[in-house]
Parts: structure tokens; C-alpha cells; sequence
């Protein structure tokens, strides 16, 4: 990178909010150093960065947490790493119309501790780093999009710096609106790949007066599996339906079984109770016991207990499945797993269909080989399953032997379309998403 | 008018016959007649041909050969529309998917549905209803709408407040892409790999391409429903009432708001059992749980009174349910008891603006020399003022569109939208620079052109073509022909 460029770059947020050298340890990407970080204070700024980038062809990584760092193909080119950090305001919050207009770099904490007697319902990992507008270009989630939903269901107006520098809007601040293309959904799990998010809109709920989570033990992922089946037939109405093995379940400390559905209610505390006894009643029978409470500080760590169940995973699979097919891919995978002599641990989303599952050996180096022979066997099972599957996490030698996105098929020609259009010297993240974007 | 030559449009006219079998394709002018409009009769313009394909494999042929030919097309489901959204060009092809209308798959299991575009929305709660299920949006135009029309417009209904439009319930489309290539986006599961493509097609008013298959989500049907009237003698005490059931942490299944005019004449009309003298009614619904319902309803019982209602009961039966209900779906068709025509706009505003505008909306009215009736879905702020006019009055035409385009200058001063559920299709397409800047617009048309570089898909719709607002208002009125055989009314 040009000692003119970061001269430029420093003119325009000034010096303290430019990093160079070895500064950047803590925005590496796969390994790569970027060629310098810099911090913008106002949207203006991004603009300005944005727009000097693609005059000089210097590829931009937005960053907002680094929580999701690790998704995507490497990179060809880590150039300027675009930090969002320090546009954290919350720029409107009118409780009465249920939204709230954010800066894209506050954390999802941050805002969820300011919105008092309402929250946002999205539920990513690792909230006190993830900001909101990574949560939304990388479409994390949590338990309570059960009941809740995702990004997609919750994001009504997004203001993005396109490609050239430009500010564009998409969607409004009202909670119903179908003016124009529907541009927030667009950049949701864009992976930064379109347009640099500065600001969203977000429609809030109020918090319920109760909210509870509960286990249940099962000897065979098939009951629980059958299980989670009577539960989405019933007229319960959960916020969470999680499906978890023997290792996920010990990574939590929770019960020593082969598998669990942890499930949790809000409501009023009158509802939460009956949904609770009701539970216990369709899982074990008539007189069974009430399944047991397990404490709130679990919600939090419930996606993540599949990688968290190993010290140092050989690699993290997103599975998206049926989910009547769940319990039996978790199975199935299982076995794949072992057959070439490793472990795996398994955490689901079940009543969704969205699984997570991270291998590991006992070797301190595991063979690159085998991970992505059973990766691929993995997403075999997710696309038998009418799903698909993609790397969370990997070193580099298993994203290159699995390969790390799936196959999107004739869309993906229409996503190629998309990116040319919007972004055609291709200076978003380039080269790290689907489809070769 | 018309783009082709009479003897190449034979020719076109035999091959689509071909193609699709005789009876499956119109060009004589008067069948053409009923397809020049939709729900929205100030707008009309008559295609070349219409066409029914049985399957997806007759949609990408049909498109094909509409790309060779050089001919604008556009997709149609029951015409029900109130934007203009599924007009034709002048010539070319209107896609009718009428007869491709069936239920192919239902698995309760995996809570979901693969339909035809041409399945009138209503028909898919009735085919899953028997096992305990529905399908969650529910446009007032319900019973004779589709689905595939309802992707087009992201369409939404009085239950969206809690369950969200359209867009919330759709996982996968099979589409005919603009240029005839048959592509899957999404699926059945709830994610697929890169871009939300389904996201960015619902809503898309047709000019990304035709869905032939579409995967919606169903819905448990809940235990319980229990619906809430309040009356109201100042309609800023029913707004406020809205604001005070949010602040209470309660999220209502529905919260619709019905106007005196319109309690009167849906009262001359049906005999619902709305108050005649209320200045406003809200018809609030919550569904759910059996247990806690009671409760829910007595907090939304002390929002209204302690908001000013004069009184507020709760619907004893569900016969008593379903006549409230009526009202509110049948207004406007009522409207015909009080005058020969209206115009139904469709704004939104944040739900706390509600008293201003309100009032800035029967100012306007009132300025212009007409009447408003209002009702609407208050909870997420979607407006619908219905603008009374004779048609048969030189120049009354010409007002209400003004009077539309100043509320819709008002709802979108407030930080709202110029549209919450009927579109922008034609009729809006010179309001959109009210609510989004020439950047904006200009990054809509790019995505656009990515899916449709032709243009040959819908075009004219959404982006603004005329030169300035309020120039329609030039368009008289004239009734459609099957109104003028008493067949239809304009709703």
C-alpha cells in the first residue's frame, strides 16, 4: 500500500484512526495481515474511505466486532480493514413506534442495555463484541429466532456507502412498507460484500414479563427427535427449541446424557408455567416429571456449545436441514465422524433446522484429509436433507480440501449478476463469499 | 395500440396456440377488455395477447418467446391489485396464472406448503385448515387473490401486526427468470447459501421475473382468539389508545381502526354492530394461549378506557367475532352505500403520528371539497383514507389524485412510506422521490437490471417515468366494462 494512500487515509479521519503494522494483529484474516485499519467517525468519513479505495482499487473489509473474522474463503487481497466501531449512537429510539435507528458499530448489548423496556429479539453469540451491522451482514442468530425470526424478519431500513462511496438508503423507519425493492433484505448475510452498512432500523418488541429454559433427557437423538416433532405439533408456542449431543451438553455443564432438547417459554409467568408442565406432559406421559430449569446464563452459550465443546476444533460446520431431519443427520454425522477416528459435538436450532457441528481429534494435529473427507460427508447429509452446508471455522488446508461455501446453483449466476452491478471494480470483501464474490 | 403488425401478430398469435393449446391464448380486443386494468380502473392499457400456461416449462417458453419477438410481458394472478402494478404495457403479453393453481405439497411435519402462483390466498387456509394449520397473511382481498400476486406485492392484511407481511413467510421460488431461464431461489429449509434472493423478489411487483412454484411457511393455528371492541367519541382518543396497548408491552394479533363515515355505512350495509355515533372504533384481536387470554384482555380493556374509551366489550361468541370481523373486511364495498366511487390510499406512518395526521388527512380532504372515509390497520400504522367522489363530476377525478399525492407528501414528512401493502406499480411511481433520494433510485434500478437487463419484464412500473405528480389526475374516469354490466364494483 502507497505511503500517499495512507497520508490520504489519515487526512481523512486523522491519525489516531489510522492503524498500520503491528497494530493490526487483532484484524488479521485467515492469517493475513490487512494493509492498514482505519476507524471513520462519521458516515461522511466512511464515504470518503470508501470512495478512496475504490479510486486507488484497494479491496475493503468492513469490520464491525470481528466476531464472524473467520467466515468465507481466504481472501486473494486482505487491503484496508474499514472499522465501524466508533459509529455506536443510537440515533432515534421512539418506544411508542416499537424501532430503533442505530449507527452500525454498537454492539448488540450495548444497544439491548439502552432500549429499557424493549428489546430487539435477535439473539447472536457473543453480543458484548458482535455489532449490530455485523450481526446483520453475517446473519447471526440465536435460540429465540424460534419464535422470532432473524435479521431478515426484523430489519426495515439500512443505510449503506455503496462500492463508489454513494449513500443509499433502502427501506424506511415504519414497520410496514413495501415502497421500492426491499434493500434491507438484500444486505442481510451479504457479508459486507455490497455496501458498507452504516445505520439500521430495526423493529423492537416489548420484553416479556417471564422467560424460562428447560431440559430434557433423552438416551437416543431419535426420541428427542420425535420430540421436538410433538412440540412444533402442539399448541405450545416456545422461543427456543435446541437439540444438543452428549459433548455440546457437557460443554454447557448441563446433564450427563447422549441428548437433550432444551427448550425455553416467555410470556406471562402463568403461561410460562403451564407451557413448562404441558411439555413434560406430551414428552413423558401423563404424570411425568416436570422437566427440569436450567439457569438463564445458558441462553447465551447455547449456539456456540458445539465449537466450545473442544479446545481447539479441527473445524465448525453449518448445517441447514428439514427439521424433521435433524436428529437423524446429527446421527448420521456422528458416525461419519467416528468411522475416520474423530469426535464431533452437535448443537441444533431444531425446530428451525439449523445445526452446528464441530469436529475435532485427538491428535494435536488433526489430519487435514479426513476433516475434509467428513465435512463433505456432512454436507451430503444436509443436502439430503433438502439443505445445504458451509464452514463456519476452518484452517486453511480443510476450507481449501472441503471447500467452504456450498453449491447455490443457478441463483448463484443471479448473485454473480447482483455483485457486478453494484460493486463492478469489486472492492467489497472480495473473494471470500458465494459463488466466487 | 398496438407494437405488432397484423400479420406477425397471427403469427405469434398461431405459435402461442401451439405452444399452449387453443383456448389458452386471447387477442380479440373485446376479451382483451379484462385484463387492460387491475383493482386500480384509473389506469387501463391493452396487451396484444393474454396467456394461461399450465406449467413452468409453458411460462419460460412463452417468456422466450416474448424475448425473440422483442414484446414486454407481465405476470397476473386475480387482478386484484390496487396500484396498476399488473398492467400491460401498450401491447405485448399479460402472463395470466390462473389456471396454474393447485396445492402440489403439504408437510405439516415441516410446518410448510408448495403452491402454484394462480392459489387464491384463501384457498390454502381452507385446504390445511382441517389439520390445525393456516396460512398467516391475510390481504382483505383474500378470498379472490393469489399468492403468486401476493409475492409480487409483498402483500400484507390486518394479522401482519404480529406475524408479518408476505415476505415473513416465504422459503423458496421457482422462477422464469426475465429471460426465460428456470431457477430455483431458496428453498424449504430456512436458509440457502448468499444473497436473501427470495427477499429481494418478494415485493418486487413483478419486473424480476414470474414465480411458478412458491414454498410459504404454515402456522399453527393458535389455541385461542379472543376480539376486543372500543369505542371512541374523539379519534385522538383511539390513536392514543393504540400507543397505550404498545407502552403496555402487549402485541395484539390485529389492531384496526374504522372511522364514523365508515361505521355508517358498513351499519347501512351489513348491520355489523359498530356504534353509529362513535367519532372511531378499534377492533383489537389477540390470539395465543387459552391461559393468560383473559388477562391480555383486560389490559387491553384498561388501555382504551383509561385512553378515553366510552366503551369496550369483547366479542362473546364467534359468531359475534365473525360479524366485527365483517365490518372491518367489508368496508370497503360498503362505501358504495354512501357514494358512487372512492380512491383507497395506502400510507404508513410511525404509529405515534397517528392524531396528526389523521387530522392532516381530513384537512386535506376537506380543502379539495370531497370526503374521506378512514380504516385501517392502526397497530403498524397503515393508513387507508378512501376519498368519496362521483365520477360523473367534471373534474372531481382530478382532485382526489391531488389530494392522494398531498397525503401521501404528509405520510412520508412524518418519516413514513408512500406504500405499506398495495405497491407503487404505476400509480405511485412519480411519489417514490418523496421518501428516496436519486442515489437511492438509481441503486433499485441496478439491482433491477440484474435480474431484468431488458427491461421487457413489467416495465414502466415502480421507478418514476412521468414528469411530474399529479398529471394523472388528466386520466378521467371511466367505468371497466364488466362494472358497466353490474358485474364487478371497484374495491
Amino acid at each position: 500500500m502507497q505511503a500517499a494512500f495512507l497520508e490520504k487515509l489519515r487526512g481523512i479521519v486523522g491519525a489516531p484512526h489510522l492503524l498500520t503494522g503491528v497494530e493490526l494483529s487483532p484484524y488479521v484474516v485467515e492469517g493475513r495481515t490487512p494493509e492498514a485499519a482505519v476507524f471513520p467517525g462519521t458516515v461522511e468519513e466512511v464515504r470518503s474511505v470508501v470512495a478512496l479505495a475504490a479510486e486507488s482499487e484497494v479491496p475493503v473489509i468492513p469490520w464491525g466486532g470481528g466476531t464472524a473474522a473467520a467466515l468465507g474463503t481466504p481472501p486473494p487481497r486482505v487491503g484496508l480493514v474499514l472499522g465501524l466501531s466508533r459509529l455506536d449512537k443510537i440515533l432515534e429510539h421512539e418506544p411508542g413506534d416499537l424501532t430503533v435507528t442505530v449507527q452500525a458499530g454498537r454492539t448488540v448489548a450495548a444497544l439491548q442495555s439502552a432500549l429499557g423496556r424493549q428489546w430487539l429479539s435477535l439473539d447472536p453469540p457473543d453480543p458484548a463484541r458482535a455489532t449490530i451491522g455485523g450481526v446483520i451482514a453475517a446473519n447471526a442468530s440465536g435460540p429465540r429466532r424460534q419464535l422470532y425470526g432473524t435479521a431478515r424478519d426484523l430489519l426495515i431500513g439500512v443505510t449503506v456507502v455503496t462500492a463508489d462511496g454513494t449513500l443509499v438508503r433502502g427501506g424506511g423507519k415504519v414497520v410496514k412498507n413495501v415502497a421500492g425493492y426491499d434493500l434491507p433484505k438484500l444486505f442481510v448475510g451479504s457479508c459486507g460484500t455490497l455496501g458498507v452498512i452504516v445505520e439500521v432500523t430495526v423493529k423492537l418488541r416489548p420484553r416479556p414479563d417471564d422467560e424460562r429454559l428447560v431440559a430434557l433427557p433423552f438416551d437416543r437423538l431419535k426420541d428427542a427427535g420425535a420430540a421436538v416433532r410433538a412440540v412444533m405439533g402442539s399448541d405450545l408456542i416456545p422461543n427456543a427449541i435446541e437439540l444438543l449431543d452428549a459433548e455440546a451438553l457437557r460443554a454447557l455443564g448441563l446433564l450427563g446424557a447422549p441428548a437433550a432438547l432444551v427448550v425455553g417459554f416467555d410470556g406471562l409467568a402463568e403461561q410460562v408455567s403451564w407451557q413448562i408442565r404441558e411439555l413434560g406432559r406430551l414428552v413423558g406421559g401423563d404424570g411425568a416429571p416436570e422437566p427440569r430449569a436450567v439457569s438463564a446464563d445458558v441462553w447465551g452459550r447455547l449456539a456456540a456449545s458445539a465449537a466450545q465443546a473442544f479446545a481447539a476444533p479441527a473445524a465448525v460446520m453449518r448445517l441447514c436441514v428439514l427439521p424433521t431431519q435433524v436428529a437423524d443427520v446429527m446421527a448420521q454425522a456422528t458416525s461419519v465422524a467416528r468411522a475416520r477416528g474423530l469426535a464431533c459435538a452437535w448443537h441444533a436450532h431444531a425446530g428451525v433446522g439449523v445445526m452446528t457441528g464441530a469436529l475435532a481429534s485427538g491428535d494435536a494435529r488433526p489430519d487435514t484429509g479426513a476433516v475434509g473427507d467428513v465435512l463433505r460427508e456432512w454436507r451430503a447429509l444436509a443436502r439430503g436433507g433438502a439443505g445445504s452446508a458451509a464452514i463456519e471455522s476452518a484452517p486453511l488446508a480443510v476450507k481449501d480440501a472441503a471447500g467452504v461455501w456450498d453449491d447455490a446453483g443457478a441463483a448463484g449466476r443471479i448473485m454473480q449478476r447482483i455483485k457486478r452491478e453494484l460493486d463492478p471494480k469489486n472492492i467489497l470483501n472480495p473473494g471470500r463469499f458465494v459463488a466466487g464474490i | 395500440m398496438t407494437t405488432l403488425a397484423a400479420d406477425r401478430k397471427r403469427a405469434v398469435r398461431t405459435e402461442l396456440e401451439a405452444m399452449l393449446g387453443r383456448g389458452a391464448v386471447l387477442s380479440d380486443p373485446d376479451e382483451l377488455l379484462t385484463y387492460e386494468s387491475d383493482g386500480l380502473t384509473l389506469f387501463r392499457a391493452l396487451a396484444d395477447f393474454v396467456v394461461f400456461p399450465q406449467n413452468v416449462e409453458q411460462v419460460s417458453q412463452v417468456v422466450k418467446l416474448a424475448n425473440r419477438e422483442g414484446l414486454p410481458f407481465v405476470a397476473r394472478g386475480a387482478g386484484t391489485g390496487l396500484s396498476g402494478g399488473c398492467l400491460p404495457a401498450e401491447g405485448g403479453l399479460v402472463i395470466s396464472l390462473m389456471r396454474m393453481n393447485k396445492v402440489l405439497e403439504v408437510d405439516y411435519d415441516n410446518q410448510l406448503a408448495v403452491v402454484e402462483p394462480g392459489l387464491v390466498n384463501l384457498h390454502l387456509s381452507w385446504k390445511v385448515g382441517p389439520q390445525g394449520y393456516y396460512y398467516a397473511p391475510d390481504p382483505s382481498s383474500q378470498q379472490a387473490c393469489t399468492i403468486g400476486g401476493n409475492i409480487a406485492n409483498n402483500s400484507g392484511g390486518p394479522h401482519t401486526l404480529k406475524y408479518g407481511v408476505t415476505t415473513n413467510h416465504v422459503l423458496g421460488l421457482e422462477v422464469v427468470m426475465p429471460d426465460g431461464e428456470i431457477v430455483w431461489l431458496g428453498g424449504k429449509t430456512r436458509e440457502s447459501q448468499g444473497y436473501d434472493l427470495v427477499g429481494v423478489f418478494v415485493g418486487s411487483e413483478g419486473t424480476f421475473g414470474i414465480a411458478t412454484k412458491i414454498v410459504v411457511r404454515i402456522l399453527k393455528k393458535p389455541q385461542a382468539v379472543k376480539t376486543v371492541l372500543a369505542v371512541f367519541d374523539e379519534v385522538d382518543q383511539a390513536s392514543a389508545a393504540v400507543s397505550e396497548i404498545i407502552a403496555r408491552g402487549l402485541v395484539p394479533a390485529a389492531v384496526e381502526m374504522i372511522d364514523q363515515l365508515t361505521i355508517g355505512a358498513v351499519e347501512d350495509a351489513f348491520g355489523c354492530g359498530y356504534p353509529r355515533d362513535a367519532a372511531a372504533a378499534l377492533l383489537v384481536e389477540m390470539d395465543g394461549l387459552q391461559i393468560g387470554m383473559d388477562e391480555q384482555a383486560q389490559r387491553i380493556e384498561a388501555a382504551c378506557r383509561e385512553s378515553g374509551a366510552r366503551d369496550v366489550r369483547t366479542a362473546k361468541d364467534e359468531a359475534e367475532r365473525q360479524l366485527l370481523w365483517k365490518g372491518r373486511k367489508s368496508a370497503f364495498g360498503a362505501y358504495g352505500r354512501v357514494s358512487p366511487a372512492y380512491m383507497v390510499m395506502d400510507g404508513v406512518i410511525p404509529r405515534t403520528k397517528l392524531p396528526f395526521v389523521l387530522k392532516r388527512v381530513n384537512e386535506i380532504v376537506g380543502t379539495h371539497g370531497l370526503r374521506v372515509g378512514n380504516v385501517f390497520h392502526a397497530g403498524d400504522g397503515n393508513l387507508h383514507p378512501n376519498i368519496l367522489y362521483d365520477p360523473r363530476k367534471p373534474g372531481e377525478e382530478a382532485r382526489v389524485v391531488a389530494a392522494g399525492a398531498e397525503i401521501m407528501k404528509v405520510c412520508a414528512d412524518v418519516g413514513g412510506s408512500i406504500s405499506g401493502e398495495h405497491g407503487i406499480g404505476l400509480e405511485k411511481a412519480d411519489f417514490m422521490p418523496f421518501i428516496f433520494s436519486p442515489a437511492d433510485l438509481a441503486f433499485m434500478a441496478q439491482l433491477k437490471h440484474a435480474f431484468n437487463p431488458d427491461g421487457r419484464c413489467n416495465p414502466g412500473k415502480v421507478f418514476p417515468t412521468r414528469k411530474s405528480c399529479g398529471e394523472a389526475g388528466a386520466v378521467a374516469y371511466k367505468p371497466h366494462a364488466i362494472e358497466e354490466q353490474g358485474l364487478a364494483q371497484r374495491f
